[in-house]
């Protein structure tokens, strides 16, 4: 009798035990997916004193990664349903982000390996994040779109969520752009901190 | 006389009946164990995808467990816990069948969060389908089917960029991937109906066979006594 009612409270535990965690799972995952990354300060100009070379004759991509970020890879996949669509008159850029202090070497993951096989694209690496302050970006997926002029049109990221790849608005307004189908759009960035608060008050 | 036929005839269904329900049941006990071994498997495999796809959030140059990982561990182990202990404990019954379904289909849905939403983890839906087949009761299909579809309908209306990628899709876009499940429910109903049908008419004829052996006893013991009377009267 006794160990009946035991095993009966036992299951009346595990059951509620089951269902607080169905609902707490789904909370903190919602919570966590759609939590944006912090945005891009505002430039409306390519800036200057990039080392990166722009291409005057055609759009020019650059998007911001954190080689360890695991939802970047979305963001990857994204960019070569761009890359794709956009065809030639797309010049790509991604700029792997680098502690400077980290051995060279530390940047070569999954994801970079992923971004050396994108077509079309230049992979640069970018230590301690400068070249991702100068286009006053802060996080991974971060993606930049320049008309011919070096106006940005495009300032976000290219997913819906944090780590999933399908087709969304962002992606979709960056090919709109560059078939002149859309003016200029913003979106939402999901992703890992590549310019930290800390960093940038060191700079 | 036609009244001892008829009499014969309900205690064969009677006997039928209990002999496919115990087959039944102990086919269901071993589904339960099956599924007990299988969450366990899903459970570890769950945490490796963690740590394998998404072990650590970033900021800079400074990383922390990813929540991922948390979900595995902790989020894992709260949605095998109720499945587990019922099929230990109360293995066989209807509960535990539908608790097993519900659960399964959670299982799904946090593989295919930890793999990324991965197009290939969605097969481990179809899969698991067709292993609740197995228990040749169709109410545990509709059951992880109704599971699909609400996860489906309130990510939708909540959280729609999670199943869709955009903010406003159709209300009844939850009705097209929920179709491909009932697509597959069909066979599956159609299989478990045929199974039990199968199980049915083996039941059946192992009565009559228990029926007919009864009876050869019954003269060969009465054939005995005859012989035996017979000896003595001589």
């Amino acid at each position: 009798m006794k160990r009946r009612a035991l095993i009966t409270g036992s299951l009346i535990v595990a059951g509620l035990i089951w269902a607080a965690t169905v609902g707490a799972m789904y909370h903190a995952v919602r919570r966590f997916e759609t939590t944006p990354g912090r945005g891009a300060a505002s430039r409306v100009l390519w800036p200057a004193s990039s080392r990166i070379v722009r291409d005057h004759d055609r759009w020019t991509l650059v998007m911001l990664i954190h080689p360890h970020c695991s939802c970047t890879r979305a963001s990857l996949q994204e960019l070569e349903r761009i890359i794709e669509m956009s065809g030639t008159s797309l010049q790509t850029y991604v700029l792997v982000y680098r502690p400077a202090d980290f051995q060279a070497g530390w940047e070569k993951t999954e994801t970079f390996e992923a971004a050396k096989r994108l077509q079309r694209a230049h992979i640069i690496v970018d230590p301690d994040g400068a070249e991702a302050r100068l286009f006053g970006g802060f996080t991974s997926g971060q993606t930049f779109l320049y008309d011919r002029e070096g106006a940005l049109r495009f300032s976000g990221g290219v997913t819906s969520l944090r780590g999933h790849a399908g087709v969304n608005r962002g992606s979709m307004d960056v090919v709109d752009i560059v078939h002149a189908k859309a003016r200029q759009c913003t979106h939402p960035v999901f992703g890992c901190a590549i310019v930290t608060t800390e960093s940038e008050q060191r700079q | 006389m036609s009244e001892i036929v008829t009499e014969r005839e309900s205690e064969m269904d009677a006997r039928a009946a209990a002999i496919r329900d115990e087959q039944l049941h102990a086919r269901r006990v071993r589904v339960d164990r099956m599924f007990t071994w299988l969450f366990l498997v899903q459970y570890v495999a769950g945490i490796i995808a963690a740590l394998t796809v998404s072990p650590y959030a970033w900021e800079g140059k400074v990383h922390t467990v990813h929540l991922h990982v948390w979900i595995a561990v902790i989020g894992g182990a709260g949605i095998i816990i109720l499945p587990i202990l019922l099929s230990i404990f109360r293995p066989g019954t209807t509960l535990t069948r539908h608790v097993i379904a519900a659960s399964q289909m959670l299982a799904s849905a946090l593989l295919i969060h930890l793999t990324g939403g991965r197009i290939e983890t969605h097969f481990h839906v179809f899969g698991s389908l067709a292993f609740l087949a197995f228990y040749l009761d169709w109410t545990a299909l509709i059951t992880a089917t109704v599971v699909v579809a609400a996860d489906h309908f309130l990510r939708g209306i909540f959280w729609p960029e999670s199943v869709y990628g955009v903010a406003n899709p159709e209300w009844w876009r939850f009705l097209e991937h929920a179709g491909w499940v009932a697509f597959e429910d069909v066979f599956l109903i159609w299989a478990c109906v045929m199974g039990r049908r199968e199980i049915a008419a083996s039941a059946a004829r192992q009565a009559q066979v228990e029926h007919l052996s009864e009876l050869e006893q019954l003269k060969s013991a009465a054939l005995e006594m005859a012989m035996a009377e017979m000896q003595v009267a001589s």
